[in-house]
């Protein structure tokens, strides 16, 4: 007997299926890759498993966010304080792709003025929010975000250290690097914080929470002092260039610096989505999750670099932006589950988009102030995340 | 096709866990580890999963070094986490979850070392059903009662070696570390009626209890641990003699007398139940 797969519509109790040999009513037929496919995932096996179906189409959410933020993109590059044509933005668009000079002042805008600073804001979101998951994800608490346990703050003063010190101290390490030495020094610093951390807050792959989030406050302490001990001996052009790390700003990169800032989130947030099962395992326990076969040590110390390469290169190149990492992991949580797998593409997209309405808005809101956009996220995410602590506290009390 | 421990020793500081414990799980074993509190019972079972250091001793898994080092070959141990995974499942004594996962998408995850959870959904629909928590499917997995919520992990449990059920079992393990202490009487039994259909397949149980009636009623062999030491180690009869149980437990002779009595009763139930499995054999 052979059966069309796509002539199929067999009750889901007429078939077993046994290793290699599946029965459909009474009838032996040979296991092929279509027909397993057909077989499990079906509709039917969905609405078996789960009565509300899965917890959202995920491809479609994404989809939407990214449609969301393109959208957004195109109106963030025609607000500003120069008035401008929506055949100018094609005409700069088209200039863009095809590596043309720059002409007239409104290409000009379009072009230096405004897609860097897009580009700028949609990475440095995404690479927080994401970092934000990651760490949430393995200190297992949706408290620990970067800029809590004091991973944002050692990678800035990694960053105000070298801004500082290039002259005297570290002034092989800029020639080494180049573009590359803010980036890379916050990373390191936000990587020492990150190991410090978690040494202290976890004991037998269980993380004390009041333990983690009081060595963070302990390290933001200290870091903050040693940041100003630094204040203290900048010279005046250094002063200006630090001043933006204390609000966070995105309005300071050059094109290299965003090059080198691509990188180095891109490279650890595909990482990071690659290991979404480990995350997944994680949230039972790092016990469990060694027993459904994951080394965990080894995925572990990845993720946490991951995290901190991400926030030391967005503390680079834009300063403290705090509650991205926070918040948007948190309200993805409420709305489509903690599935990893859904969870961190989302959040990469969620955030980007957050960022970038933000920093819109910061250079919007009093033309032609630019406000620093570290600002506008507190006064946007401070509300939104007492408004999920209420709601938790209800909701757990 | 074994799991096999051999001459296990373990100690912090200069406090022995556990010493010279040998134990060999053939196919369709169920055996019982008891112990008074703090005997080792579950340093015993982190050492077969590999997860404790031993200070001497090897585990084999299916022939393979899964912990310690082999005396002859003084080989590492061979670390292939997802292999071990795929044949040996483990059910902790709780599990707490940070986010809230659904039931069952916590199931799902069992199948996470296969990477088959899309394809392996009517497993999951029938552990879910044999743990009885199939009607709490959509419910978030940290709102459950701990009774569920063990219902539920042992579900999870069981489809990462639903293999064993479906073929001859052979070569596959399942480790539990006390998973019925929160679930109720009625659950208690019917659990370990469905984790013995496993052993019937093939499947290798090792079960730490506190619930010596339980362990007659369900058991082949016990091993019987005290302070880090075999105490003794055979058939499950050795629960029903009241000396054995005085000295595994420090009982007075009256109570240790009467856990006997008891438990020859729930070995009653025992063979009834094996003389039942005989009788399928038979027919089949």
């Amino acid at each position: 007997m052979t059966i069309k797969a796509d002539a199929m519509t067999v009750k889901a109790d007429a078939v077993t299926i046994k290793g290699e040999a599946v029965t459909v009513n009474d009838t032996n037929i040979k296991l092929t890759e279509p027909l397993i496919k057909r077989l499990t995932h079906g509709q039917a096996w969905w609405s078996a498993l789960s009565r509300q179906g899965p917890r959202s189409g995920g491809l479609v959410a994404c989809l939407l966010v990214l449609c969301l933020c393109l959208l957004t993109a195109l109106w963030s590059l025609m607000t500003g304080p120069m008035e401008l044509q929506s055949n100018d933005l094609w005409r700069a668009l088209g200039n863009v792709l095809t590596g043309q000079p720059v002409a007239g002042s409104a290409d000009w805008v379009i072009r230096e003025l405004r897609l860097p600073r897009v580009v700028l804001a949609m990475v440095v979101g995404a690479g927080l929010a994401v970092a934000g998951c990651v760490t949430q994800g393995v200190f297992r608490n949706p408290l620990a975000d970067p800029g809590l346990i004091g991973v944002s703050s050692g990678a800035a003063l990694a960053a105000v250290a070298v801004i500082v010190l290039s002259a005297t101290w570290l002034e092989g390490w800029k020639g080494l690097t180049g573009p590359w030495a803010l980036p890379l020094a916050a990373f390191c610093g936000g990587l020492v914080v990150t190991l410090v951390i978690y040494r202290l807050g976890t004991r037998d792959g269980q993380t004390q929470v009041a333990l983690l989030l009081l060595a963070g406050i302990a390290i933001n302490v200290l870091a903050g002092a040693a940041t100003g001990i630094l204040t203290y001996v900048a010279d005046d052009q250094q002063l200006r260039d630090m001043t933006f790390w204390s609000m966070g700003s995105l309005a300071n990169g050059r094109s290299t610096e965003i090059t080198a800032a691509t990188c180095l989130i891109a490279i650890p947030l595909l990482v990071s989505i690659s290991r979404a099962r480990v995350l997944n395992a994680m949230l039972m326990g790092e016990q469990v999750a060694r027993h459904l076969g994951y080394s965990i040590q080894r995925d572990k110390r990845l993720l946490l670099a991951c995290a901190a390469l991400m926030v030391g290169a967005g503390v680079a190149i834009s300063g403290m932006i705090g509650f991205i990492g926070l918040v948007v992991p948190h309200l993805l949580r409420l709305l489509i589950g903690p599935d990893h797998r859904l969870l961190l593409p989302l959040s990469a997209l969620s955030g980007a988009w957050l960022l970038l309405i933000a920093d819109t808005l910061a250079r919007t809101l009093m033309p032609p102030a630019d406000l620093p956009v570290g600002l506008v996220m507190a006064v946007i995410g401070g509300p939104v995340f007492l408004i999920l602590l209420i709601q938790q506290s209800r909701r757990w009390l | 096709m074994t799991l096999h421990a051999n001459d296990l020793h373990v100690s912090v500081g200069d406090k022995a866990l556990l010493t010279d414990v040998s134990l060999t799980i053939n196919p369709g074993d169920r055996v019982a580890v008891l112990g008074a509190n703090g005997a080792g019972k579950s340093t015993l079972l982190s050492c077969l999963t590999g997860e404790s250091r031993l200070d001497q001793g090897a585990v084999w898994l299916n022939q393979r070094l899964i912990n310690g080092l082999d005396p002859q070959a003084s080989s590492k141990a061979d670390n292939d986490p997802r292999a071990r995974a795929r044949c040996m499942a483990v059910m902790p004594q709780n599990v707490t979850l940070a986010f809230p996962l659904r039931v069952h998408e916590v199931v799902a995850m069992g199948r996470s070392p296969h990477q088959d959870e899309a394809m392996t959904r009517h497993w999951q629909r029938d552990a879910m059903r044999l743990m009885d928590v199939w009607h709490l499917r959509d419910r978030e997995y940290p709102r459950l009662s701990g009774g569920e919520q063990q219902r539920t992990q042992l579900a999870r449990v069981l489809v990462q070696i639903w293999e064993g059920r479906e073929t001859s079992g052979e070569g596959h393990y399942l480790l539990l570390d006390e998973c019925f202490s929160a679930a109720d009487p009625a659950h208690q039994h019917t659990i370990m009626d469905s984790v013995g259909e496993f052993a019937t397949a093939g499947v290798g149980v090792v079960a730490v209890m506190h619930d010596m009636a339980l362990a007659a009623a369900w058991a082949d062999r016990v091993v019987l641990l005290k302070n880090g030491e075999v105490v003794a180690s055979g058939p499950v009869e050795l629960l029903t003699m009241t000396q054995v149980l005085q000295n595994v437990y420090d009982l007075p002779y009256l109570i240790a007398h009467h856990y006997a009595k008891n438990n020859r009763h729930w070995l009653s139930r025992n063979s009834l139940a094996a003389q039942e499995r005989a009788r399928q054999v038979v027919s089949v």
